[in-house]
């Protein structure tokens, strides 16, 4: 059972609602990468991370009955995942990460530029939280802009502005670090693609 | 050459999965958690939800209608009753009428002899 197919996660749903605890189980295991791995990108700790998803799973167990389909349990997931994770980070002292190992923590990949990923990744922990968040609903999630402005209850324009701005910070520290930004750096010539998602 | 950083952070940030020991932590939390906390079963949830809401909405708006009838009804007979009570009262009215005319008629007789004399 492919618990990613639309008419599956609904029919997982239902049993789930009728206090099928294998059902639930396997509604955690199709969404706990996402939820994982914002909690993840969003906190930098892995600890932190797995306990934020944790409870973002246990607090959906509970208003499980509010949860119409399978599309407004993604929604649902994504929007307290965030929401937790930057509540979080206020909360939290500030300089208590190394930003460096930030990206040695989230690295999870067979690319062949690990480093530059690595790098990236890094850079993307030094931004602020509703930046970030952003920056991760448009590249981990691939969201679009209008579905990030419901995500996070923001005006699109903010989200367009997040996007931009994230995106010439990514490309002025890559640029301020070694990496051409055109030619022969390791990107070539950056664009981003906020202009084209109205 | 456009897009080739959107393709490197989409790369950078592939999900992480965490594993089966994270969702078996998961469910093993939700068990030991009170039975209170857990969600209300919501056994009807598809198809029949419409039906059962136009029932009850048939059943309320045929409630209203016979309250609103009984009020009519009762109104009805309020009037009736007032009705009724303004006849008996000019009835009786009347009849007091009647006995002080009869009264002052007979006390007059003499004078309509002496004017017919």
């Amino acid at each position: 059972m492919n618990a990613n197919d639309p008419s599956t996660s609904e029919e997982l749903l239902t049993r789930a609602l009728a206090g099928e605890a294998a059902a639930f189980g396997m509604l955690v295991r199709a969404h706990q990468a996402a939820v994982y791995s914002l909690a993840l990108r969003m906190l930098s700790d892995r600890h932190e991370a797995e306990d934020l998803a944790q409870e973002v799973f246990l607090g959906l167990h509970r208003h499980l009955a509010s949860v119409e389909s399978a599309l407004h349990l993604e929604f649902w997931l994504r929007k307290v995942t965030v929401n937790r994770a930057i509540d979080h980070l206020r909360r939290r002292p500030r300089n208590d990460l190394s930003l460096e190992d930030a990206g040695v923590l989230i690295s999870d990949t067979t690319d062949s530029d690990p480093l530059l990923q690595r790098r990236l990744r890094t850079l993307l922990a030094q931004l602020p939280p509703a930046p970030r968040a952003v920056m991760l609903l448009r590249y981990q999630e691939d969201l679009n802009p209008n579905e990030i402005a419901r995500t996070l209850n923001m005006s699109i324009n903010t989200v367009k502005s997040h996007l931009q701005r994230s995106l010439a910070t990514l490309r002025e520290r890559l640029g301020a670090n070694g990496h051409s930004q055109c030619g022969a750096g390791p990107l070539g010539c950056f664009t981003d693609e906020t202009g084209s998602l109205t | 050459m456009s897009n080739e950083l959107n393709d490197r952070l989409r790369a950078a940030l592939r999900p992480v999965d965490p594993g089966e020991r994270f969702t078996q932590s998961v469910l093993a939390r939700i068990a030991s958690e009170p039975a209170a906390s857990r969600p209300t079963v919501r056994p009807m949830r598809n198809a029949s939800l419409p039906w059962l809401s136009a029932t009850a909405l048939a059943t309320l708006v045929a409630l209203a209608l016979m309250i609103e009838h009984q009020h009519k009804a009762q109104h009805v007979e309020a009037g009736l009753e007032a009705r009724r009570q303004v006849m008996e009262a000019l009835r009786v009215t009347s009849e007091k009428l009647d006995v002080a005319y009869r009264v002052v008629k007979d006390k007059d007789l003499p004078g309509t002899e002496k004017r017919g004399a």
